[in-house]
């Protein structure tokens, strides 16, 4: 499917995984007033609403190193190690994670679904 | 090794932290140092450190890495894609920033090679320790507020209406008109006006009912649209706004909007008006949907949304011919009902206090089924407050032997501070008890309650027309409030209510409650419909129209105020009171203290007149707090005692700042009034202001030097600081109540004990931060608030008879006699009359409650004459601000003033007897003077002084009208010289007369009723009559007499002492001119008022005020014909009376 977000005029980002969206106001790797702080990952970003202080920041989400699907940094949708990844591929290449990832992730899924409590 | 060289670094010494913060935490850096983020920074890094620390003692992670590693490259090799992934975990691999600051570590020669001769400071090792932490800590916080972005987001789809979102972005884009209907909880409020931003809608109102929910609801709204800075979405209420030109959604009240309608009369500025609630069916959401259904029709490009509880959902579709409607389920969970209708053995009657046993007993029932553990409180509804404590009381010694409950009261006369109270947790196995009035049933929504206890009743203000009274009546609920206190069981899982009523009670209640347009006055309604310039009143289309009765008594009533003329159109003074958002009768002040000098005094009590009372009903019988309150005590009224309370209060804060606090409490006061008293104060002054009817401020041009500005200004920044600082942490100020909370209102006022709990609050919750003063400095400025309240402090005998006066001409014809019989009564039962009440009382709160014995007519200086005949010349009236019966009618708010003065000042109608030694005062006070010269010179005096009253308030309302023309106001001279002659003639007037009502036998032969022409003729010869220049005298063609102003009609009392004492002439010599002839009474009277004192005279005529004296005395003289002369003179009727004599003298001789 083509990776790009239906609402880009709006400047509306969407995670194509939990339909999670939100606008964001900056896309790549150095948000304004961020200072010495830079983005190992071109993201999408948005002042952070729940700071009191207006020039702080809040990563909404970037695109899956690997299959370029929009994803949000929620930890059911997406994480992070070195470079972004997606959930659906953390899953297809769960063995190249190290084990603490392999681990948590093991712990976090829902005991529902035994496929993926499986090592 | 490393160690080594740093043997003299420590972590927790504050001086090698900030050292680093020299690195990391620069002025311009993300985090500052100092900031609140740079502490939560080191807080978290010592957890960090502690963490690792645990890890690296246990020393597994190590090995079972290895291990990982071992069996991760052997997996890699059956895999199609190498991620490419670092051979060991790290966990600063899964944290997608870097802080790069190397640059100022160079600059600090921070390296391996300059860290050992550096014998303190930051060396590598611990700047890396430093910066692992901050990106650890920068995670942390991206994570924190990451979850929250997610579950506002889960919440709003998970909403009811969340699934009809496309469906009423598509409605409202077809038709002009959509009703949503939708229950508590499904989200319409804060979704709907979302959904229409985002789908390109802007310019977007939305009213609410209540001014606490339009900041609420912004607040809400900005947030979920992540915007919280910015300014898209805005409130605006009374006194504040956060409206700026980049606002697309704004929450603004019913009475706002329609305001907005006076000045724009097609709402150009908005695209989309949602007006939201429209089932509470207030007054002015009645009217403003009668306005904007004409608008609709006007502008087919506006759209507009009505949302509603899905009550009489056809109404509002009908109403707006036939608009869709789309009907939305609430998020409600099951409520089980029971239905407990109260034995009749523990009904009360009447009089007697409510048994409390049906309620001890659910209290039990709840103890007895539900374990403890399983949480969930008690809401119940009563009807009024006598209830509330009776049933409060019952319930605290119950709660105090369990100690399973915490008894809170909920009604709007509790200070904020208790209120805020049922918002509070209760600790674990106890449950709060929360007994209400109908306030929790839409206004306040508390989170938690699973039982509701229904007692069926509630009490309303009705307005009684024809005594122009409020009554606080109780009455059984309507099905859907019924279902609305039910509700309120099922907010947040599974509950029961108990309603103590019959189900057959249940089928008999009315459907809908009676809306508010068929409860109150709708003089403020029909005045601003007037000023819409709305047609006749009778036939607008309303939702649903109110009694044709209640608009024709608003219609007298603002004749009878002056608002409208005779012809029901706005006069000049009318249009203006619409402009001003009070009472017509405030308003009235307010124009009238403009007048005077007096205006501060005017604007204070104006403002405290308009808000609730200050002073908590609850320390009223607190004995500290009565003593406190002594000082502010007035006798003169109420309205005086406010004003002192004011004053001090302003003084108060001038020397303590928030210490105002802490003197508020000790007096028994509540704070948030007289911050709204300072606020509406404000307002009032802005509007007169804005209509000229006040110099615009001298120094509002920035005053004191360039440092002294800068000062303020960094104090203003600190302050918006704080306001911020507190609206961010106002979520969070949830507390846990403690064992004895309710049992406060027995011993309320303690000083003691209360100063304890604001200690506690202020070590819980951080920086205890008095918004209320933040606000308050942000908004008025001190040292112009001090200058203002001095001038109305301390004031004159004098300046007290004339605001007095003020008052009076405000609030009349709201004015109450007290009964002949009160100097044998008791202080309670002190009994007075008003017009078309009979009996009142005054209420327990007013300072003549207290203090009666000051509105007695001196014993030594009265003269019982006749039987009901009490001669005095001290003889005094109340004038009052609302007659509210509940179960007694009272009145309130009152003020004592000199009876005959303020009636000839005042009154809307005047009628004498033939000398004028009987007056009768709007159909109902007759005044009777023993001295016939006496009182044909009191009346004279008053009619002049009238005169020139309403020349000069004429005066400056045309000047407000007509400004940017030339045209000068009045001149301070001119109103100094009134105030001066109204001040001695209420202060040292001294006539002996009686004071009675008149009875209904009596009216029936009040008037000599109309006369045939012959007998008027001797009173129309020529040059007489008219008092108010311009207008004829007429015989009045239902009393009898001669109408010679429009509220003085002279010889219309059936008069049997004397009935040839109108033509009879007595020899009178002008004290101002030459003037030594026999005149009528009447002739007297009407040279008085035209014969000035000289001095006076010729002032006129100076050029200063030439052009307006000149036309001032054009109106004054008129066409005379002279028959003896057989000319046609242009005189003024001092002239007229010159030239008669003249010929009078030529014939003598």
């Amino acid at each position: 499917t083509s990776s790009h977000v239906q609402s880009d005029a709006f400047n509306i980002f969407s995670c194509q995984l939990c339909d999670l969206r939100s606008p964001y106001s900056y896309y790549g790797q150095k948000p304004p007033n961020t200072r010495a702080i830079v983005l190992l990952e071109e993201c999408f970003v948005t002042k952070d609403p729940f700071s009191p202080d207006r020039e702080k920041f809040l990563i909404l989400g970037s695109e899956c190193s690997l299959c370029r699907k929009r994803v949000c940094v929620g930890s059911d949708c997406s994480l992070f190690y070195t470079k972004r990844f997606c959930m659906e591929c953390v899953n297809k290449h769960l063995n190249q994670f190290p084990h603490q990832i392999q681990a948590e992730l093991a712990k976090k899924k829902p005991p529902r679904d035994p496929k993926s409590v499986q090592r | 090794m490393d160690s080594d060289d740093n043997r003299n670094w420590d972590w927790d010494s504050s001086n090698c932290r900030a050292q680093l913060d020299e690195v990391f935490f620069r002025r311009h850096d993300y985090i500052q140092a100092g900031s609140p983020e740079h502490r939560e920074f080191w807080a978290f890094f010592d957890r960090f450190q502690s963490f690792k620390m645990k890890r690296d003692m246990s020393g597994l992670a190590t090995s079972r890495d290895e291990m990982s590693r071992e069996d991760r490259r052997r997996k890699i090799s059956s895999e199609t894609v190498d991620l490419g992934l670092p051979k060991e975990y790290d966990a600063r691999y899964r944290i997608n920033l870097s802080v790069c600051t190397r640059d100022v570590e160079e600059r600090l020669g921070v390296s391996k090679h300059a860290s050992r001769h550096r014998s303190s400071g930051p060396g590598n090792q611990e700047i890396s320790d430093c910066r692992v932490a901050l990106l650890h800590f920068l995670d942390f916080t991206q994570r924190q507020s990451f979850i929250k972005l997610a579950k506002l987001r889960r919440d709003q789809k998970n909403l009811p209406i969340f699934q009809y979102r496309d469906k009423i972005v598509d409605l409202i884009r077809l038709h002009p008109v959509v009703v949503v209907a939708g229950d508590t909880g499904c989200g319409k409020s804060t979704q709907v006006p979302q959904y229409l931003l985002s789908a390109g809608f802007s310019h977007i109102a939305c009213t609410q009912p209540r001014r606490i929910a339009c900041i609420s609801l912004a607040k809400r709204v900005s947030f979920e649209s992540l915007n919280q800075f910015g300014s898209k979405v805005g409130h605006q209420i009374r006194f504040e706004t956060t409206r700026t030109k980049a606002t697309k959604l704004l929450f603004l009240t019913e009475g706002l909007l329609l305001r907005q309608i006076q000045h724009d009369r097609t709402l150009a500025q908005y695209q989309v008006v949602i007006v939201d609630e429209v089932h509470e069916r207030h007054l002015h959401c009645d009217f403003l949907l009668g306005v904007l259904r004409t608008l609709v029709a006007e502008r087919p490009d506006l759209r507009l949304i009505l949302m509603s509880a899905t009550i009489n959902i056809k109404l509002f579709s009908d109403y707006f011919r036939s608009a869709p409607v789309l009907q939305v389920p609430g998020r409600l969970f099951p409520i089980q009902v029971t239905y407990q209708p109260i034995p009749p053995e523990e009904q009360a009657s009447r009089s007697e206090k409510m048994d409390p046993r049906p309620y001890l007993r659910i209290l039990q029932g709840i103890d007895q089924r539900y374990p403890p553990e399983e949480r969930g409180d008690l809401l119940i509804f009563l009807s009024g407050l006598a209830e509330i404590s009776t049933i409060q009381e019952a319930c605290q010694i119950y709660a105090t032997h369990t100690r399973r409950w915490i008894v809170l009261p909920l009604h709007s006369t509790l200070s904020l501070a208790q209120q805020d109270k049922v918002f509070d947790i209760s600790p674990t196995g106890v449950r709060k008890c929360i007994i209400s009035t109908n306030i929790a049933e839409t206004s306040v929504t508390i989170d938690g309650v699973r039982f509701v206890v229904d007692s069926g009743k509630v009490k309303e203000m009705s307005f009684d027309p024809k005594a122009k009274m409020q009554r606080l009546q109780e009455f059984w609920i309507s099905r859907a409030s019924s279902e609305q206190r039910k509700g309120r069981a099922g907010r947040t899982g599974p509950g029961v209510c108990y309603r103590l009523y019959a189900e057959s009670d249940y089928d008999a209640f009315a459907p809908y409650p009676v809306p508010e347009i068929h409860r109150v006055s709708l003089d403020s309604l029909i005045l601003q419909m007037k000023s819409m310039d709305l047609g006749d009143p009778l036939s607008f289309v309303f939702i649903d129209p109110p009694p044709a009765a209640s608009i024709q008594t608003a219609i007298t009533y603002l004749k009878e105020q002056g608002a409208l003329d005779r012809r029901g159109e706005l006069t000049s003074i009318g249009s203006l009171l619409a402009q001003l958002p009070v009472d017509v009768v405030i308003g009235k002040m307010l124009v009238l203290g403009s007048l005077f000098n007096l205006v501060e005094s005017v604007l204070t009590v104006a403002a405290a007149l308009s808000v609730q009372s200050p002073f908590l009903r609850s320390s009223q019988h607190n004995p500290d707090c009565a003593t406190a309150r002594q000082s502010l005590h007035s006798n003169q009224g109420d309205p005086f005692t406010l004003l002192n309370t004011f004053n001090a209060w302003v003084e108060i804060k001038g020397e303590r700042g928030g210490g105002s606090r802490k003197w508020c409490r000790r007096r028994g006061l509540e704070e948030q009034r007289l911050y709204e008293m300072v606020n509406l104060r404000r307002q009032f002054k802005d509007l007169l202001k804005d209509h000229g009817l006040l110099e615009s401020n001298f120094s509002t041009s920035s005053d004191g030097d360039r440092g002294q500005r800068r000062e303020r200004l960094t104090e203003r920044k600190k302050l918006h600081q704080m306001k911020r600082d507190h609206e961010q942490h106002e979520s969070t100020k949830r507390k846990v109540l403690k064992m004895n909370e309710g049992q406060d209102e027995f011993s309320s006022g303690s000083d003691t004990e209360k100063t304890g709990r604001g200690k506690k609050d202020k070590k819980g919750s951080g920086s205890n931060v008095d918004i209320q003063e933040v606000k308050f400095k942000l908004r008025h400025n001190m040292s112009e608030l001090q200058d203002a309240v001095s001038v109305s402090q301390d004031l004159s005998s004098r300046q007290q008879a004339l605001l007095k006066l003020l008052l009076c001409r405000g609030l009349y014809p709201q004015m109450a006699l007290p009964d002949e019989h009160n100097t044998s009564r008791k202080d309670s039962d002190q009994v007075f009359h008003t017009k078309n009440k009979q009996g009142v009382v005054m209420h327990p709160t007013s300072v003549f409650a207290t203090d009666p014995e000051v509105l007695l007519v001196p014993e030594e200086e009265s003269r019982d004459t006749e039987a009901n005949k009490r001669e005095s010349s001290r003889h005094q009236l109340l004038a009052f601000v609302t007659l509210l019966e509940t179960n007694r009618p009272y009145l309130t708010n009152c003020v004592r003033v000199p009876a005959l003065q303020t009636l000839l000042l005042v009154a809307n109608t005047i009628d004498s007897n033939a000398d004028c030694t009987r007056l009768v005062v709007d159909g109902w006070l007759e005044l009777e003077l023993r001295n016939p010269e006496e009182a044909l010179k009191v009346l004279s005096s008053a009619l002049t002084l009238r005169a020139e009253w309403e020349r000069l308030l004429l005066a400056q309302l045309d000047h407000n009208t007509s400004r940017g023309e030339s045209t000068q106001g009045v001149s301070r001279k001119t109103t100094e010289k009134l105030s001066e002659g109204l001040v001695r003639y209420l202060m040292y007037t001294e006539v002996i007369y009686s004071l009675r009502r008149i009875t209904a036998l009596q009216m029936q032969n009040l008037y000599i009723g109309p006369q045939t022409e012959s007998g008027l003729s001797n009173l129309k010869s020529p040059g007489l009559g008219s008092l108010s220049p311009g207008t004829e005298a007429k015989p009045d063609p239902i009393k009898g007499g001669l109408q010679v102003t429009s509220f003085f009609t002279y010889n219309c009392l059936a008069d049997s002492r004397d009935l040839y004492s109108e033509c009879l002439r007595t020899f009178w010599a002008c004290p101002n001119c030459d003037l030594y002839m026999p005149l009528t009474p009447l002739e007297r009277m009407q040279h008085e008022t035209s014969c000035r004192p000289a001095g006076e005279q010729q002032q006129e005529a100076e050029p200063e005020s030439g052009q307006k004296s000149s036309s001032g005395m054009s109106s004054l003289s008129r066409v005379y014909h002279c028959d003896i002369c057989n000319k046609d003179l242009t005189l003024t009727s001092t002239e007229i009376l010159k030239h008669k004599r003249q010929h009078m003298y030529s014939a003598n001789n």
